[in-house]
């Protein structure tokens, strides 16, 4: 399996929606072919799987299935599963009886499953939905190797260094200048001096982990080292992996104690807390700062991850794509189909805004006009890059990325000094994989 | 319908008429094959799919793979020994903690001393909870900002780490399991002492012999068949252990064990056999306790 | 052989002494045993306010019922204790059915392969699960497609029963044939005598027979079917369908941080299996008694 195909030269950014893209008029329609799918929708029943997000997600999916019920007639049953276990069984879920329409995430898991027949092919709705969409999401949502897309791609949000200003200030740095290697292990070491973590990670479910390894390989050896790796082009066991390493080793004193028992959240709450220096993650918990207070909101900020080589200085990041996807053995596809576009399209997107999403839309018609400071500094540090990647589980194999990958760097993390071990068991693993 | 007895007896005695030979049919029948169709049928398929690579999909997809799958897993995989450590320590905890422990505790509640309907009771309380609830209840009291680390003075910052610990988790799934465990076999041991003859004790009492000696010499020796189930029971117990794990921890990285390695291959989002050849080495490991306990119980049919 | 025992003052004391003191230590016990439950019920009695303002340790001021009727009403608990129910008792019913029909033909007729059904099934139980799971939803799917239907066992409460009654009735088949043999034989052969076909002798005469093991089972089959929760995790792929001790799952990652709705879900989900404990102690222990010892 070439599983390598899969993984797209994403070269150009998604720039054009992402850096205050201009407003489309806010009463765009869709295209004409969903009108006539409209009239054909009339009194069927489209069901829909809301994937984890607790009550915002519930009033999200709500609003978004109420307006496509207005405007079609079709009726959306929704429910919402727990994140985890969907994820976990989906290829049986596919195969079971799914619900016609559901959340997913572009990258390998939409492409892999698209190939097995398992998921819809979404060719002639992303066609109607392509003026508005970035030609760098189109490519993002089409698998290499059936040329077709499987996924309409929604939302994406940027992995970055993340830390409290007030915190920065308070140890004698300027917040807005943590821009290389020295000045972040400047801000881990005086912020332990304090008492405090330096830099903290949650390993439990033994992907967190990934984002850190992601950016140090990409900012170490360069974006097309790290997707040659994940595709097995270049070796695990090779000096320029040991390199990246050798970086993550140097974190490891100012981690946490507790690494192995905390996931997402538990490093959200030390930031939260203000008893931890930085983090590297994904901005999606920042919704949980505002709930919590403005001020502490407002102290939150992100960064690229600081430059190591200035060779690549900070031209990569990891920024996961998200889109609708459409299950191939639902009992009503066209309907699926329809409600998939429906969540993709302008209209739905304002919905979904207007019912609390925080998420960034690769719409073009995407308003970031009004936008606060911090969501324009995720937009910034998206802009920074040149070259994307969607995360280590979703730019390598299902079968490679969670069973291998994800112990091995916890391995990693509890013994550093197994390093070599580690790696030439993961080359072993990687070779012994079946491949056609 | 009377007829002569002899006749009768004679009729009953060598054949069945023809209903009543469909009828024991259908009685035998019908379960066996919904036994044979849900059981046997799928564990012998996941054996054969042990052997060959496949994502799980398209039945087209299926490629031979003989023996590669089972290499891969003692070869190259860390986990695999990992696994086979955890369940190894949680054999042995259970053999030589856990259900001495039981076995002791029926010991007493079965001398009457005060109180014992009530302690009977209590112990037992952990097996009627489901493993759902069990997790959930011991998250209450180990996870950062519960009752344990609010004990020690520590909330969510500095929390001790306890399932990431390997130092520590370890015990702490154990005692989890055992709290569990320790009831079950206490109760098992209790049904069966109540068949031990009371004037041997009492007789054995009179002779002088403390409580431990009346235990070793009497208790013990009449109990064998039962001690056997025990151990048979603790050791498939032992490598059945799954649920609770899987509630914990969901992926089988931090404390890896068989059937969590299972289901980690299996399913999810990364489908190989290898979860297959998991779930065939967990089943020859089973298979010596299987036997032993089917020999056990049916000593007398088999002679 | 007992005789009037006499035994000295001073060794009666010392035993009481000792019993007393065992009796305090195993009481002790007791309570910690006891204390993650107590922990859990007190959380959800507690107002979510009070925790987040004064910690988890702080003396209580209000104690609500308010966690339970927002358990109810929020986490649709109503739903899944009516799924677990729905899922519950057609296994349990139809798993001492068909293990008591196996017992009958094997203990009260003398076939060849008695012995060999009675080992298919008393094994059979003994598999892990995980070896069949998997090829079990297959299964399903393919015989579903064969029909026209996927759900007609998928996502279906048909399925799961059915994979309920296959992983149980083995053990349900030990235990009955043990108990059967206790029966004594001229029952039934006074039974054949009258004139009984097979029929009525299993339905008339040998299943009266067999109420006292029937309560006791039926009592550890309903606590283990309704306490299993991976099957359903599986082969249910509509959360509204599932029974509660699977739908803990989602909740508990929906609720994670709000402990004292979360506990007072649990506690609902626990109360069946422990009510009937108390309730129906006695058949409990007897069925274990029959499914642990022979003879």
């Amino acid at each position: 399996m070439s599983e390598e195909k899969n993984i797209v030269s994403r070269r150009s950014v998604l720039k054009g929606a992402a850096v205050g893209g201009a407003a489309l008029a806010a009463g765009s329609t869709l295209s004409a072919g969903t009108a006539d799918a409209a009239t054909r929708l009339k009194g069927s029943t489209v069901k829909w799987t809301t994937r984890g997000g607790g009550a915002t997600g519930d009033a999200i999916a709500k609003a978004v299935n109420d307006a496509f019920t207005k405007k079609t007639g079709a009726k959306v049953v929704a429910q919402q599963v727990n994140s985890d276990d969907f994820q976990n069984n989906f290829a049986q879920i596919m195969q079971g009886s799914p619900d016609d329409a559901f959340g997913w995430m572009a990258g390998y898991r939409s492409n892999h499953f698209g190939e097995m027949g398992l998921l819809a092919d979404l060719t002639r709705e992303i066609g109607h939905l392509k003026a508005n969409l970035p030609t760098a999401a189109i490519k993002g949502s089409t698998s290499p190797v059936s040329k077709k897309p499987y996924i309409l791609p929604t939302t994406y949000y940027p992995w970055g260094l993340h830390y409290r200003k007030s915190m920065v200030k308070d140890i004698g740095m300027n917040p807005e200048k943590i821009n290389n290697w020295d000045d972040f292990v400047k801000l881990m070491t005086l912020t332990q001096k304090k008492g405090l973590v330096g830099y903290s990670l949650g390993a439990k479910g033994g992907w967190e982990a990934m984002g850190t390894f992601d950016i140090l390989n990409a900012r170490i050896n360069g974006y097309k080292y790290h997707i040659d790796l994940l595709n097995g082009r270049a070796k695990w066991t090779d000096a320029r992996t040991k390199e990246t390493f050798k970086y993550f080793a140097q974190l490891i004193p100012f981690m946490n104690d507790n690494v192995m028992d905390i996931s997402w959240d538990g490093m959200r709450d030390l930031l939260l807390q203000k008893k931890t220096g930085a983090m590297m993650m994904g901005s999606w918990f920042a919704n949980d700062f505002k709930a919590k207070s403005q001020a502490d909101y407002d102290d939150l900020w992100v960064v690229p991850f600081p430059e190591i080589n200035p060779k690549f200085g900070v031209d990569t990041i990891d920024a996961p794509l998200d889109g609708i996807s459409v299950a191939a053995n639902g009992k009503n596809v066209s309907g699926g189909k329809a409600l998939a576009e429906f969540w993709a399209s302008p209209e739905g997107i304002a919905q979904a805004v207007k019912a609390g999403d925080t998420n960034i839309y690769v719409s073009k018609s995407f308003d970031t006009s009004s936008y606060d400071a911090f969501n324009k500094q995720k937009l910034a540090v998206l802009a920074a890059a040149k070259n994307i990647m969607f995360f280590l589980d979703r730019d390598a194999r299902g079968d490679f990325a969670g069973p291998i990958v994800g112990p091995a760097i916890q391995n990693f993390i509890k013994k550093p000094a197994d390093i070599n071990k580690i790696l030439e068991n993961m080359q072993a693993q990687w070779d012994a994989l079946p491949k056609n | 319908m009377k007829l002569a007895a002899t006749v009768q007896k004679k009729r009953s005695r060598r054949s069945l008429s023809k209903t009543d030979r469909f009828t024991l049919a259908t009685f035998v029948g019908i379960p066996t094959l919904l036994q044979i169709i849900l059981l046997w049928v799928p564990a012998v398929v996941t054996i054969i799919l042990s052997f060959t690579y496949w994502n799980g999909i398209r039945l087209k997809d299926i490629q031979w793979a003989g023996i590669q799958n089972y290499k891969n897993i003692f070869v190259n995989n860390p986990l695999f020994y990992q696994a086979l450590k955890n369940n190894a320590i949680w054999l042995a905890f259970f053999v030589v903690i856990a259900t001495p422990l039981g076995i002791l505790l029926a010991y007493q509640i079965d001398r009457g001393i005060k109180g014992h309907a009530f302690f009977e009771s209590i112990y037992y309380l952990p097996v009627v909870l489901s493993l759902a609830v069990i997790g959930i209840i011991w998250n209450f009291m180990l996870q950062p900002g519960g009752f344990v680390q609010g004990l020690m003075g520590r909330d969510i910052g500095n929390a001790i780490s306890i399932w990431g610990n390997p130092k520590i988790n370890t015990w702490v799934i154990l005692g989890i399991a055992s709290w569990r465990h320790i009831g079950y076999i206490m109760l098992l041991y209790l049904s069966g002492l109540k068949s031990v003859d009371p004037a041997l004790k009492e007789a054995a009492a009179i002779d002088g012999a403390t409580d431990w000696e009346i235990f070793r010499k009497i208790i013990l020796p009449t109990m064998q068949p039962v001690n056997i189930i025990i151990v048979v029971i603790t050791l498939i117990e032992s490598l059945r252990a799954f649920d609770l794990v899987y509630i914990i921890y969901g992926s089988p990285t931090i404390f890896p064990l068989l059937n969590l390695l299972v289901f980690q291959n299996f399913a999810g989002q990364g489908i190989s056999m290898k979860g297959a050849a998991y779930a065939v080495i967990l089943l020859l490991l089973c298979i010596v306790p299987i036997i032993t306990y089917l020999r056990i119980s049916f000593q007398e049919d088999i002679k | 052989m007992s005789t009037a025992v006499v035994q000295s003052a001073e060794y009666r004391n010392n035993q009481k002494r000792k019993d007393t003191f065992i009796s305090i230590f195993i009481g002790f016990f007791a309570f910690v045993w006891v204390f993650p439950i107590l922990w859990t019920v007190w959380t959800s009695l507690r107002p979510y306010n009070d925790i987040i303002s004064y910690g988890i340790f702080s003396w209580p001021r209000h104690i609500t019922l308010d966690n339970y009727i927002n358990a109810i009403r929020e986490m649709k608990i109503g739903v899944y204790l009516l799924n677990s129910l729905i899922v519950t008792v057609p296994s349990v019913i139809l798993t001492l059915f068909f293990g008591s029909l196996v017992a009958f033909v094997v203990t009260r007729y003398q076939y060849k392969f008695n012995l060999w059904i009675l080992l298919l099934f008393t094994a059979g139980n003994m598999l892990p699960i995980v070896l069949t799971y998997i090829p079990v939803f297959w299964m399903f799917i393919w015989v579903g497609e064969l029909f026209g239907n996927r759900n007609l066992l998928y996502n279906n409460y048909g399925g799961l029963i059915l994979v309920h009654v296959g992983f149980q009735v083995g053990f349900a088949t030990f235990v009955l044939s043990s108990y059967m043999k206790t029966i004594p034989k001229e029952i039934s052969e006074s039974a054949t005598i009258d004139g009984a076909n097979v029929f009525r002798h299993y339905w008339n005469v040998i299943l009266p027979l067999l109420r006292p093991a029937l309560a006791a089972l039926s009592v550890l089959m309903t606590t283990w079917i309704y306490n299993e929760f991976f099957w359903a995790l599986v082969l249910m792929s509509d959360d509204s369908k599932r029974p509660i001790t699977s739908a803990l799952r989602r909740l508990q990652g929906q609720y994670v941080t709000d402990f004292n709705l979360l506990a007072a879900g649990a506690i609902i989900a626990a109360a069946p299996t422990v009510i009937m404990f108390f309730v129906l102690r006695k058949q409990f222990i007897a069925g274990l008694t029959l499914g642990s010892t022979k003879g």
